[in-house]
């Protein structure tokens, strides 16, 4: 099945665990499979089926937590220059970091993990999450401005 | 110098995402600004460390998954053999009613010359039907029916004392029945299937003729 460990990680991570992040993929798949026609010739693969993922998650009871729990701009204070060279993550905790990620809001958690994990361009993350390429880099600056905060706290 | 790289610039270039007229002078600063360069280092360092953290969350699926995926990919195959090519019986049962029928065909003729023509403006498709006249196949004539609502083209075509059901259309499928023989293909976008109670190799030479 293509992109299966992709597919699989990503829904643990949106997830939070494992039993919820199987189904999901599961019912990915049979969605993608039954929406094949849906998919247009030429378009990205990838970025299509991650959306159905992820469209699949929002509408499970721990997506609508997910999405209720928070507001969809994020109000918490930008801080525009985390101090990047303070931080040499190398030295950090992977279980701190891990944790970090996992405490994202859902909207900055998902575009870092396409973005690192996944490695995909801003144009496929923008199509797989359905909002603009601009939404997406700033979210990623975000997004990672968040986690090294919260290594630094840690500190 | 120039000024120092903002850090969505060098998030951007980072992420492999700079404009790329833009790459020359980034790269120029970046070799000449140590200030800069580090914040490029910090900034690879924690792609670096998401991805691999992200990976490191065992995606080793519980035992239990796997007769899941099992039947997701059966429910999967169900569907692709429902649905893609709509085989049923359906036109095993068209052959058997229609030569049950005192009126077979509503289009009576050996000449390819006539039933061609009766087709027209009753399909939204045409289609060639060659000379039969070499082969031991005859015409015997042709009619409209209906199947997935949509309409398909029957033509009767006689092996000596045998008939054979022809059905053209753009969805037809070979029927799943071991009553008769069938064989399908496919010809200028149109589906070929043909029916009937003859040997499997005399279907065979019908489609060469066709």
């Amino acid at each position: 099945m293509p992109l299966f460990a992709s597919l699989y990680n990503y829904a643990r991570w949106l997830t939070g665990e494992t039993h919820e992040a199987e189904d999901l993929v599961q019912e990915t798949y049979l969605k993608a499979l039954r929406g094949f026609a849906s998919f247009r010739e030429g378009t990205n693969f990838r970025a299509w089926i991650f959306r159905i993922l992820r469209n699949t998650f929002l509408t499970s009871r721990t997506g609508l937590r997910a999405t209720a729990m928070q507001p969809i701009e994020d109000d918490d204070q930008f801080v525009a220059d985390g101090d990047p060279e303070t931080i040499f993550l190398h030295h950090a905790n992977a279980e701190e970091l891990r944790r970090a990620i996992l405490e994202l809001p859902l909207e900055f958690r998902e575009v870092l993990l396409l973005a690192d994990m996944e490695n995909m361009s801003y144009r496929e993350i923008s199509e797989a999450l359905s909002i603009p390429v601009g939404t997406v880099t700033s979210r990623l600056t975000r997004a990672r401005a968040k986690v090294r905060r919260r290594i630094q706290e840690k500190r | 110098m120039n000024e120092h790289l903002s850090a969505q610039t060098i998030e951007s270039y980072a992420d492999g995402e700079l404009a790329a007229e833009r790459v020359p002078e980034t790269e120029e600063h970046l070799r000449e600004c140590v200030a800069c360069a580090g914040k490029l280092v910090a900034q690879l360092q924690l792609k670096r460390s998401i991805r691999e953290v992200a990976w490191t969350m065992p995606v080793r699926p519980r035992r239990r998954f796997w007769p899941a995926v099992a039947t997701a990919a059966a429910a999967a195959l169900l569907v692709i053999v429902l649905v893609l090519p709509r085989r049923g019986t359906e036109l095993a049962d068209l052959h058997t009613t229609i030569l049950a029928s005192a009126n077979p065909v509503d289009v009576i003729s050996t000449d390819r010359h006539t039933v061609k023509p009766w087709f027209e403006g009753k399909l939204p498709f045409s289609f060639p039907i060659p000379e039969l006249g070499p082969t031991p196949f005859r015409l015997a004539g042709g009619r409209v029916v209906y199947v997935h609502e949509q309409p398909v083209a029957y033509l009767m075509v006689t092996k000596g004392a045998h008939k054979i059901s022809l059905f053209v259309g753009r969805d037809v499928a070979a029927p799943r029945t071991d009553a008769f023989e069938s064989v399908a293909w496919s010809k200028g976008g149109l589906r070929y299937v043909a029916i009937g109670d003859v040997a499997h190799a005399d279907l065979e030479a019908l489609r060469a003729a066709f």
